[in-house]
């Protein structure tokens, strides 16, 4: 009887050892900047991705955040002023599908830790386990402005797991780069990728309607996971004592996640006819997806992703490596923003370590294409690409994307239009902290791996 | 025989475009001819029987088509240096793909196989290439022969010239470094003390086990008479040395493609005139072998006085080698160096003689843009090819109209 009673009593901690553990983040995040200076950066030109008109002025920041925009805004004691005249100001670029850390340089089989392809179904890996924060990937981004990114797994598979948005300071851990707040998020994956990988070795998926197939099959085994669970919910806690908590199951969780509106799908999905059956299968499912990536034709179906409320993350012009990258337009941004009177929500995103340390470059020629053809878009909108509409599909855009009273300082100023090849970041500030200053050689940090890597006397970068 | 050669190329070219008579007078053009040192106003270019016949102020050409160009600016039209244009349509296809053979090696030319109407082809040519020198894609120590041609979407008239340079590679993977440089000399040695491609067989072999065919052996014996340059592709500094010693060595014309770590050792590259392929957009240490990789690395190698030549990081769309020359420019490299890279220089290192330039005599190779080439807000609003007007359409084009609006 005793033993009995030890062994309820053990269950019962199980329980609510299970309960608790529910309620805490794992792997929460750790990043928790030093007080910025008081810093005045005066009379550049502004893009806001908040204001629609060209807009010169200044920004003061305060304790890490945003204090004031305005004009000719009074110089409060102890600030530190930076002359920003004949500069553009914008805030910190965010790029929505970066594979850096997960996918490091050097490209080294040891770590090269993106794509648990071993199965078509992973929703229990998360990208952050993957992460290498050493990678000299990072401090290049920065110097192209990049404040905020987002690291994902790769496409392999159907449904590749976790991914999670980082600050792109240096850390020694990956929570201390960890966005806090940030929504996790949950990687897709459409078309070629999936049905090659596994019909490769003969296995399901190897064609598209095999694809749709698993995806179906995951989100009814997901359905009855949360009803299991909503279930024990929903009982006294006496019947909960008397009763076995639902066993965890970490890719079920993760699933769950996304039916209850926690976790934001991000879907990798280059052709229109496969957004709009994915976008069947989240209505089938009651779930939502935020963003399609590498929509490639999304100037097909701008219309269906505008009525919908989803973003498309787009390059400016990658086409013709695989056939689903085929039907490339340099307009296809312009399309998707400009979709039902402006309801359309573009993102240019890189998949690169080279193209995430130029989205202003790759956004300037998107924008060039569409105002070619007629497409009224001006760069006060375009930022938006690279700022507060990556921010939205992030769940982020309380804290960034836009230069705006009370959020996170993190602002690019750069030496002249950012939408011009000849321009180059001269400071980028996250949290109010300057991590990269072109006039200064001891910015950005180097990594880890780039002290004297080359010559023990100097660093890399 | 040896100098005859570029003559009769040059007459093959003057005949084909005499087929076209049509003649154009360009008014008021900003030109940029690749030999001047800055840009020239207000000339006028008369383009007849394919080539630039007259450049100047005030030219009156009877019976010409004019073009008031109101100071636009013209550039020679752009040469993608090394790429797979023609040769290949969608890489993840491989029926779609002609660009390497695991049959030939060093004497494996794409020439014939070459196809203008790739939808590559006037996709590029809408961002401003008029000529490709189409390369074998990396393939073990040798790639194959790369062949110049125009982008003129003709099927007859595309070659330019066949057979212009030797690639190959030397990197890091199976074997060492060492072996291949060690493999490529031993080659080199091979085919210059071998007089007739009669003593070897016909038929191909296993590279690496250094087998050869006679069709490898002739290709490998040209670029020991000095016929055509070797192209290698390497990234890292002590590797670049190796190479520039080796070519010493061999009495051959090198040229070296990649190059990260190249400004480490510039100096020696501009001592012993070797020019460098290399896309400056890539500063990626992606291996060991590039652990030096820099945005200025371009410039740095100018100020030295390498003959740079600029080229995409992707076949796709090797006209944004501007964006790399734009990128190059804003780290430092002179613009007109720059444009240099992506004309003239390319000409020049390739033997193409008579193309590459707005000069009078030389081919109508030209591009009008609406504004600077290297921004990335420039479209190009005209393309004249051998002296013949382009079409500035795409496939690309066509699917923006179907669904713009719509």
């Amino acid at each position: 009887m005793k033993k009995m009673n030890l062994i309820y009593s053990l269950l019962f901690l199980f329980g609510s050892v299970y309960l608790h553990s529910k309620d805490d983040t794992p792997f929460e995040s750790t990043y928790s900047p030093e007080n910025s200076d008081l810093i005045l950066i005066k009379g550049g030109r502004l893009l806001t991705a908040n204001e629609e008109n060209p807009f010169f002025g200044d920004i003061l920041i305060s304790k890490n955040k945003i204090k004031e925009i305005g004009l000719n805004l009074d110089a409060p004691p102890n600030v530190r002023t930076i002359n920003a005249e004949g500069k553009w100001v914008t805030p910190g670029i965010i790029d929505i599908h970066s594979h850096m850390g997960v996918y490091p340089a050097p490209s080294l089989n040891s770590s090269s830790d993106g794509n648990e392809a071993t199965s078509p179904t992973t929703a229990h890996v998360w990208a952050e386990h993957s992460v290498w924060t050493q990678d000299p990937q990072m401090p290049l981004a920065l110097k192209g402005g990049i404040t905020t990114f987002h690291v994902l797994p790769g496409s392999a598979n159907l449904i590749g797991g976790r991914g999670v948005t980082l600050k792109n300071v240096w850390s020694r851990t990956v929570q201390g780069m960890k966005f806090p707040n940030a929504p996790y998020t949950l990687k897709m994956a459409c078309g070629e990728n999936p049905k090659r990988v596994y019909g490769r070795r003969n296995s399901e998926p190897s064609t598209r309607m095999g694809n749709v197939a698993g995806y179906r099959k995951a989100w009814i085994k997901a359905q009855a996971y949360l009803n299991r669970q909503m279930e024990y919910e929903a009982k006294s806690d006496e019947a909960k004592e008397m009763g076995y908590a639902p066993t965890r199951d970490l890719e079920l969780e993760t699933l769950a996640g996304v039916l209850k509106g926690e976790i934001l799908i991000q879907n990798h999905c280059y052709r229109g006819e496969e957004m709009a059956v994915m976008l069947d299968i989240a209505k089938e499912f009651n779930y939502k997806v935020t963003t399609f990536h590498h929509a490639i034709e999304a100037y097909k179906v701008a219309d269906i992703l505008a009525k919908k409320g989803v973003c498309a993350a787009m390059w400016a012009d990658w086409w013709g490596f695989k056939h689903e990258a085929f039907d490339m337009v340099w307009e296809n941004a312009a399309i998707v923003d400009q979709a039902i009177n402006g309801k359309g929500c573009a993102i240019i995103h890189s998949d690169s370590s080279v193209g995430i340390q130029r989205l202003n470059q790759e956004a300037a020629k998107a924008l060039a294409a569409g105002n070619r053809v007629g497409l009224d878009i001006t760069k006060e909108r375009a930022i938006k690409w690279i700022t507060l509409n990556p921010a939205k599909a992030l769940g982020i855009d309380k804290w960034v994307g836009s230069i705006e009273k009370g959020k996170m300082a993190d602002l690019v100023i750069w030496d002249g239009d950012p939408f011009s090849i000849y321009t180059k970041t001269e400071k980028v500030f996250i949290d109010g902290l300057l991590k990269y200053d072109s006039l200064d050689s001891d910015l950005p940090k180097p990594t880890d791996f780039e002290l004297g890597i080359i010559r023990p006397e100097e660093d890399r970068i | 025989m040896k100098n005859l050669i570029p003559i009769l190329s040059f007459m093959i070219l003057f005949i084909s475009s005499n087929l076209n008579s049509e003649e154009f007078l360009l008014k008021n053009a900003t030109v940029f001819t690749g030999s001047s040192e800055s840009k020239l106003e207000k000339i006028d270019v008369l383009i007849s029987n394919g080539v630039i016949s007259r450049m100047g102020k005030g030219i009156k050409g009877l019976g010409a088509k004019e073009l008031d160009l109101e100071g636009k600016l013209i550039t020679p039209g752009l040469i993608s240096p090394m790429s797979q244009l023609g040769l290949i349509e969608i890489e993840l296809e491989p029926r779609t793909r002609n660009d390497s053979s695991s049959i030939y090696s060093a004497g494996f030319s794409i020439a014939s196989t070459f196809n203008p109407q790739s939808t590559l082809i006037p996709y590029n040519l809408t961002g401003g290439i008029t000529l490709t020198l189409s390369s074998p894609s990396t393939n073990g120590l040798f790639s194959g022969l790369s062949s110049a041609f125009s982008t003129s979407g003709d099927l007859k008239e595309s070659l330019v010239k066949k057979d212009i340079a030797l690639i190959a590679t030397i990197s890091s993977g199976d074997d060492s470094k060492a072996a291949k440089l060690l493999l490529l000399e031993d080659f080199l040695n091979f085919a210059r003390n071998r007089n007739s491609e009669k003593e070897v067989s016909l038929l191909p072999g296993n590279q690496e086990e250094g087998n050869i065919s006679s069709r490898d052996l002739l290709a490998i014996k040209k670029v020991t008479k000095k016929e055509i340059p070797l192209i290698v592709r390497t990234d890292k500094a002590s590797d670049i040395l190796s190479l520039i010693d080796l070519a010493e060595r061999n009495d051959i014309n090198l040229i070296i493609a990649g190059a990260s770590e190249g400004w480490m050792v510039a100096k020696e590259i501009a001592d012993s005139d070797t020019p460098i392929i290399l896309t400056p957009i890539d500063n990626i240490p992606s291996s060991f072998d590039s652990l030096g990789s820099r945005l200025d690395n371009a410039s740095r190698l100018h100020k030295q006085g390498v003959k740079l030549i600029i080229s995409s990081h992707e076949t796709h769309n090797s006209y944004l080698s501007r964006q790399g020359a734009g990128i190059a420019v804003s780290y430092g490299l002179p613009w007109e160096e720059a444009l240099r890279a992506l004309t003239i220089n390319i000409t020049e290192s390739f033997g193409l003689e008579g193309i590459g330039a707005l000069r009078e005599g030389y081919r109508a190779d030209i591009v009008i843009w609406s504004g600077d080439p290297l921004e990335l807000t420039t479209f190009v609003e005209g393309v004249f090819i051998g002296g013949k007007k382009m079409p500035v359409k795409n496939r690309s084009m066509k699917l923006r109209d179907r669904y713009l609006g719509g």
